[in-house]
């Protein structure tokens, strides 16, 4: 009883339907959840569009037979649809650079936040932003740091559009690549290390990026700060090439290093006599994370505890499994979840994402605190 | 009963008449030594090890037996000297090579945090694998036969982390098995064991029949379950060779400082040490005893 009523519910569940294991009735609902999801995910928001309006659309887009209301019909395809995908993509590679991480570090509380790759990546994007900003302030008077990133005048847009990734990427390498210089590259090197040069990494880097902000104008500071803390809605199709290749390339190449990452586990000396090169492991399981991670606070801004909470949560609900696919998954219908109830929790106005996975996040961290005290 | 079930499996007895398969050296090290920060520990070690033979690393604490062990398996590269498995030099082989060819189980077996039994074993596979095979029916197999080898087929779907202490030892064992090495190294594999278990998995590893080298801290279990024994002090070498000729009662009071009485061992004729007790006055009980001896 004391695991909680939910095992309980599912236990009992699995009595009704007797054939089915508790793992096989969880990997069903959770199909039944991803059928749904890009239907009903996308009847929610600002605009009153029902359910089977947006199977309408659906099925006109497909059949390509009638124009049918226009209105709801662009609204879906052109502003949800790219918004829940762009979600979706997010939530699977935060989750997935937070399951290797925690591998490749073996430290269960290691997730992309906490590991300086966010705050070097943000403090990049800003860097970007107030330079780009900066400069157009005075051609514009505010109006480009107003109007949003990606809706300001052509030029500095598609500028920004290409320059605000790069920023965050080359911040997350340099503060991997601060952390591994702290740490030391060699196969003797401490995990312990890595995570405390980690930390420090990221309050460095949220340090400089506070007193760029100090020094930059108020409009920018605030749309740095709206920025930072994670939006999908500036989603649109084009937007969303860059981080689908990145994360889909991602994904392949862990699911080809698997026996490798899994090898990690078992600790260095072992993963060493198991005939894995470890460093050279480590050191790319990093940087592919850096990638994934830049990319999306690039994208999305800054969502934390998501890469920290699913592997997590994945590994409760499926134990004895190394599912990299089902946490990619999982974070993924999170993410458009938590996107839903950020359109919908305030009425006419949207809260930043990251405010809502953060308050669910430090919530569940103090419940996996309490149960890893619990047991021995 | 349980006398009676080491007699009849145990190969003590008929290890003198099974001769090698083939007549080559499984390994051979040559001038090895490791110095760091400017600290000696090891030097000038040579050895070999015949092919299907067993060899017990003895020594005290800190003589360098675990050292040495990590020079073998490539955790550590030595200073200088040269180590070759089966005529090839062991810095030529790719890290999947080696680890194709050396399985390693080690002192201490680290957290882990989700692994079934069952997992644990099939990471033997890892140097086996492309990127993206599965495990394929004869896998599983392999899988399942080493497991029943340990006498573990009963706990392949549980945790890992709740197995008892010999349990995990046995596992890491099996897990050594998938490997298929041609040369298998145990790092005090006997650590933390109650006795019964220590001859259980000593006459397991044996029972392979493939190279092995074992460092062993109970010399009485070096002595009845190995075919030579190497003896390190203070990172050399002291002594090299059969259990009868290192495990002499002057070198047993040289190298750890106790004063034992080495008989027949009833069962296999080798070597049984019989350590003599009370130490408190050391200098005076050392002489004492020599006296006596």
């Amino acid at each position: 009883m004391t695991p909680g009523s939910k095992q309980y519910f599912i236990s009992y569940l699995g009595r009704i339907v007797t054939p089915l294991t508790r793992q096989q009735l969880m990997l069903l609902v959770l199909g039944i959840i991803t059928l749904i999801t890009p239907i009903a995910a996308t009847s929610f928001g600002a605009a009153n569009i029902s359910f089977t309006d947006v199977i309408q659309v659906f099925i006109n887009k497909a059949t390509n037979l009638t124009q049918a209301n226009g209105m709801t019909e662009r609204i879906v395809m052109e502003l949800r649809l790219p918004r829940i995908l762009l979600a979706f993509v997010a939530g699977a590679g935060l989750s997935l650079a937070g399951s290797v991480l925690q591998t490749v570090t073996r430290n269960p509380l290691a997730d992309p936040y906490l590991f300086g790759i966010s705050s070097g990546a943000s403090f990049g994007a800003v860097v970007m932003l107030t330079l780009f900003t900066g400069s157009g302030f005075f051609d514009n008077t505010g109006m480009a740091a107003h109007s949003g990133l990606f809706s300001g005048s052509g030029a500095l847009s598609g500028l920004l559009w290409f320059s605000l990734p790069l920023g965050a990427f080359i911040g997350g390498s340099l503060s991997v690549l601060i952390v591994l210089a702290l740490s030391g590259l060699g196969l003797n090197s401490q995990v312990e290390r890595m995570l405390l040069s980690g930390v420090a990494t990221s309050f460095m880097f949220g340090a400089l990026t506070s007193l760029l902000l100090y020094f930059a104008s108020p409009q920018a500071t605030a749309s740095v700060l709206f920025w930072s803390l994670g939006s999908f809605a500036k989603a649109s199709w084009s937007l969303l090439v860059l981080p689908t290749l990145v994360i889909g390339a991602s994904l392949f190449i862990i699911l080809g290093m698997k026996r490798q990452i899994m090898a990690l586990q078992a600790g260095d000396e072992t993963a060493h006599t198991l005939g894995v090169n470890v460093p050279k492991l480590r050191l790319n399981m990093l940087l592919l994370c850096s990638l994934i991670t830049a990319i999306l606070v690039a994208t999305c801004g800054g969502i934390g505890f998501v890469g920290l909470m699913i592997p997590h949560t994945v590994r409760m609900l499926f134990p004895g499994r190394q599912p990299i696919l089902l946490t990619a998954l999982v974070g993924g219908l999170f993410m458009v979840w938590i996107d839903v109830l950020a359109r919908c929790l305030l009425g006419n106005q949207e809260l930043p994402v990251g405010i809502i996975t953060a308050a669910i996040g430090s919530m569940f961290f103090l419940l996996i605190l309490r149960k890893r005290r619990v047991m021995p | 009963m349980k006398l009676s079930a080491i007699q009849t499996n145990s190969p003590v007895n008929d290890s003198d008449t099974n001769p090698s398969l083939s007549p080559s050296v499984a390994l051979n090290v040559s001038q090895l030594s490791w110095c760091i920060d400017g600290k000696t520990i090891l030097s000038n070690i040579n050895f070999t090890l015949p092919t299907g033979q067993m060899l017990g690393l003895i020594g005290p604490n800190g003589a360098g037996k675990s050292s040495l062990l990590r020079c073998l398996y490539r955790f550590v590269r030595p200073t200088q000297g040269k180590i070759t498995l089966f005529d090839q030099d062991i810095e030529r082989l790719s890290p999947k090579a080696f680890a194709c060819r050396v399985a390693v189980v080690q002192q201490d077996t680290p957290h882990y945090f989700d692994l079934t039994t069952e997992q644990l074993v099939s990471m033997g596979l890892t140097p086996h694998k492309g990127m993206f095979d599965t495990n394929s029916s004869c896998d599983i197999e392999r899988i399942a036969k080493a497991l029943e080898k340990v006498g573990l087929s009963h706990k392949m779907h549980q945790q890992y982390e709740h197995l008892s202490g010999g349990e995990k030892q046995r596992a890491l064992i099996a897990r050594a098995i998938v490997q298929q090495p041609q040369l298998l190294i145990l790092d005090e594999p006997t650590n933390h064991l109650d006795v019964r278990y220590q001859i259980q998995i000593l006459e397991l590893v044996r029972s392979l029949g493939i190279s092995v080298i074992a460092s062993i801290h109970d010399l009485n279990l070096a002595s009845a379950l190995c075919d030579s024994l190497l003896l390190i002090h203070n990172g050399e070498v002291s002594a090299m060779g059969t259990p009868t000729e290192v495990l002499t009662e002057a070198r047993i009071g040289d190298v750890f400082g106790v004063c034992a009485q080495v008989s027949l061992h009833p069962q296999h004729k080798k070597p049984l040490i019989s350590y003599f007790y009370g130490y408190h006055h050391v200098d005076h009980g050392l002489n004492e005893r020599g006296e006596g001896g």
